[in-house]
């Protein structure tokens, strides 16, 4: 952090934050084209999700391949709230937010210590391990098997009722909020103490135990968060599509979100974010020459490849560079 | 196990075996973690295909995908994993996710999508009487190839030099250098090896398995938590691990078939809770 900055200038910083969450809200009323406005919807909903395992990445060095699990994960839980418990809309939400984040917690006081690699792998096995058990013959009555579960809510979200849910316009503000406050803990925790501590334990996590500090927890704690980001973009996603599916809690979407994360590079809070903006369009561009697999893997090899820091970190570097610049000519001067 | 059934039981354990130590090799020597190799088994099933219609001989089919197989693992360890290899291993891993998709669309492309069958070829048709019970050839000839092959790959890491350097860079990468091993050299002829494994897989799975696009994701999770599971860097706890991990599977689906499919996570879960490194002798961290 700066170390010059001023509370003031910190105010400052934190207004044109919310000025600029203020402001997104009314961009329906700019882009209004349907289609448009919701691809941009699924970019961001991809976004919450890579902004969570970037998060996870950054600080704790640990990647999550089975970020599928806590896709899937609460839109089930959304809808077996509201269809096997006949649950409002609102407290199904909570019921799946609330659900998902328990079992991330468990899940994680199993997996956390493990090294990197065999993490990732325990991870992918927990969501092949869902997948499974969403299409047992004896779970067909309660997931709908194969076919998924088509959801019908009662009542509405925040006052925003099902068939508003499912149009990009009205969908928008809800989406919208949702990814500013998954970008909002993110940016919290990376800048808090608790955010020093995982990046220190991840330099060198011997040092950190002999100082004194506790290793597992705030490695728990930070696994659980971004299982609770994860989570906010499947609720997102179910409340936008009303089903769920067993192809939800499939590997290539977690890819989706995996490669939108290293595309953005996880360096930067946002960076996963303009990572899935990207991906998305350019899904949609390859998707519209037939050749979407194709195209998808020859840019994830050649970005991976090419920009190591992904697109934030290259747009950082830039900058930082042109600044070096800029102050050495005047230096000279 | 020793019922009237029991090649249908080790011929599935048998060819993830194979599929399981090339993944092992290929870890052990360049740190990756590689999504391509169901892609390849997939490629090496379609090649074993085309052979197949050409020459109607296991042979050749054998040949071609050994060829392209060796060729593709050359560029493979040449211009991807050596150029990448100060990155890390999520960066090289989703690499191969990319090179893994771009595969898929190739084969598709060239053989369509539809499920193709493989006749077994003319000498491994038939079946044969053992023991009062018929059995169809190419089971045998599965079995017998697969844990043939994973001998032979034991065999030469036990008692050849190349073998033990291999098993040296498996398991401290940086002291076998500086005791002078070229580990650029050796890591081309294991690349190769490894990915030659798994189009062999492709190969003999074919007569047994219906070729199809999705071959390759359905067994690429299983090889990945037998590679886990095995230890990594370790290319023996790998074999260990495919025939416990195949048989776990087996047993399931014979004893409780409605949550058989949930069994091989659970193995991962509880071996990786007990033993946090695999079951064999890995990588000294």
């Amino acid at each position: 952090m700066n170390t010059r900055s001023t509370t003031g200038s910190r105010a400052g910083w934190l207004g044109l934050c919310l000025l600029v969450a203020l402001l997104g809200l009314f961009i329906p009323k700019v882009l209004t084209d349907n289609f448009y406005l919701g691809l941009v919807i699924n970019g961001m909903l991809l976004g919450a999700a890579a902004v969570g395992i970037g998060f996870l990445m950054h600080q704790c060095g640990l990647v999550m391949f089975g970020v599928a699990a806590f896709i899937g994960l609460p839109a089930y839980l959304l809808g077996l709230g509201t269809s096997q418990l006949g649950l409002g809309l609102n407290s199904a939400v909570t019921l799946a937010l609330l659900g998902s984040t328990l079992i991330a917690a468990a899940i994680g006081a199993l997996v956390v210590r493990a090294r990197p690699l065999p993490f990732a792998m325990l991870t992918l096995a927990f969501a092949q391990m869902l997948k499974s058990i969403s299409t047992l013959q004896v779970m067909r009555p309660l997931t709908g098997g194969d076919d998924g579960l088509t959801m019908t809510f009662n009542g509405s979200f925040l006052g925003v009722t099902q068939a508003q849910l499912a149009k990009a316009a009205s969908f928008w503000p809800v989406a919208w909020l949702g990814l500013c406050a998954v970008l909002a803990i993110a940016w919290l925790a990376t800048h808090s103490r608790f955010g020093q501590v995982l990046r220190a334990t991840q330099a060198n996590e011997e040092r950190m135990r002999f100082s004194g500090f506790d290793t597992y927890w705030p490695r728990l704690l930070a696994f659980t968060l971004a299982s609770f980001m994860v989570s906010v973009a499947g609720v997102l996603m179910a409340l936008n599509s009303a089903f769920a599916s067993p192809e939800l809690l499939d590997f290539a979407t977690g890819g989706n979100a995996l490669v939108a994360m290293l595309v953005g590079g996880a360096s930067q809070v946002a960076g996963p974010l303009l990572g899935a903006l990207l991906y998305t369009w350019g899904q949609d561009a390859f998707g519209a020459t037939g050749h979407l697999e194709l195209l998808t893997g020859i840019a994830v090899v050649v970005v991976l490849s090419a920009f190591p820091k992904g697109a934030m970190g290259f747009v950082f570097q830039v900058w930082r560079r042109l600044r070096a610049a800029r102050r050495g000519s005047d230096a000279a001067r | 196990l020793a019922s009237p059934s029991w090649p249908t039981r080790w011929r599935w354990p048998a060819l993830l075996t194979i599929l399981a130590s090339g993944l092992a090799l290929i870890f052990g020597l360049r740190d990756v973690m590689n999504f391509a190799h169901g892609a390849l088994y997939m490629l090496g099933a379609y090649l074993g295909f085309s052979g197949q219609q050409g020459a109607q001989l296991l042979g050749r089919a054998d040949d071609r995908a050994a060829a392209a197989g060796g060729w593709w693992a050359s560029v493979f360890e040449l211009a991807v994993l050596r150029p990448l290899q100060k990155r890390s291993h999520m960066d090289v891993a989703l690499v191969t996710f990319g090179l893994a998709l771009i595969i898929g669309p190739a084969v598709h492309k060239i053989w369509g999508t539809v499920p193709l069958s493989v006749e077994a070829p003319a000498v491994l048709a038939g079946s044969i009487q053992l023991l009062g019970t018929q059995y169809p050839v190419y089971r045998l000839f599965l079995i017998a190839v697969g844990f043939g092959t994973c001998l032979a790959l034991a065999a030469w890491l036990k008692y050849t030099r190349t073998g033990m350097y291999t098993r040296a860079v498996s398991q401290q990468p940086h002291v076998a250098r500086m005791m002078g091993v070229n580990t650029d050299r050796l890591s081309l002829l294991v690349v190769c090896l490894g990915t030659g494994f798994a189009g062999l897989a492709g190969v003999l799975a074919g007569p047994y398995l219906s070729v199809d696009p999705g071959m390759g994701a359905t067994i690429l999770i299983s090889c990945l938590i037998v590679v886990v599971v095995g230890g990594l860097g370790s290319i023996g706890g790998a074999i260990a691990a495919a025939v416990v991990y195949g048989f776990i599977q087996v047993i399931g689906t014979v004893l409780f078939p409605s949550v058989a499919v949930l069994a091989p996570y659970l193995l991962l879960f509880i071996v990786l809770l007990w033993r946090p490194q695999g079951l064999g002798r890995g990588r000294v961290s």
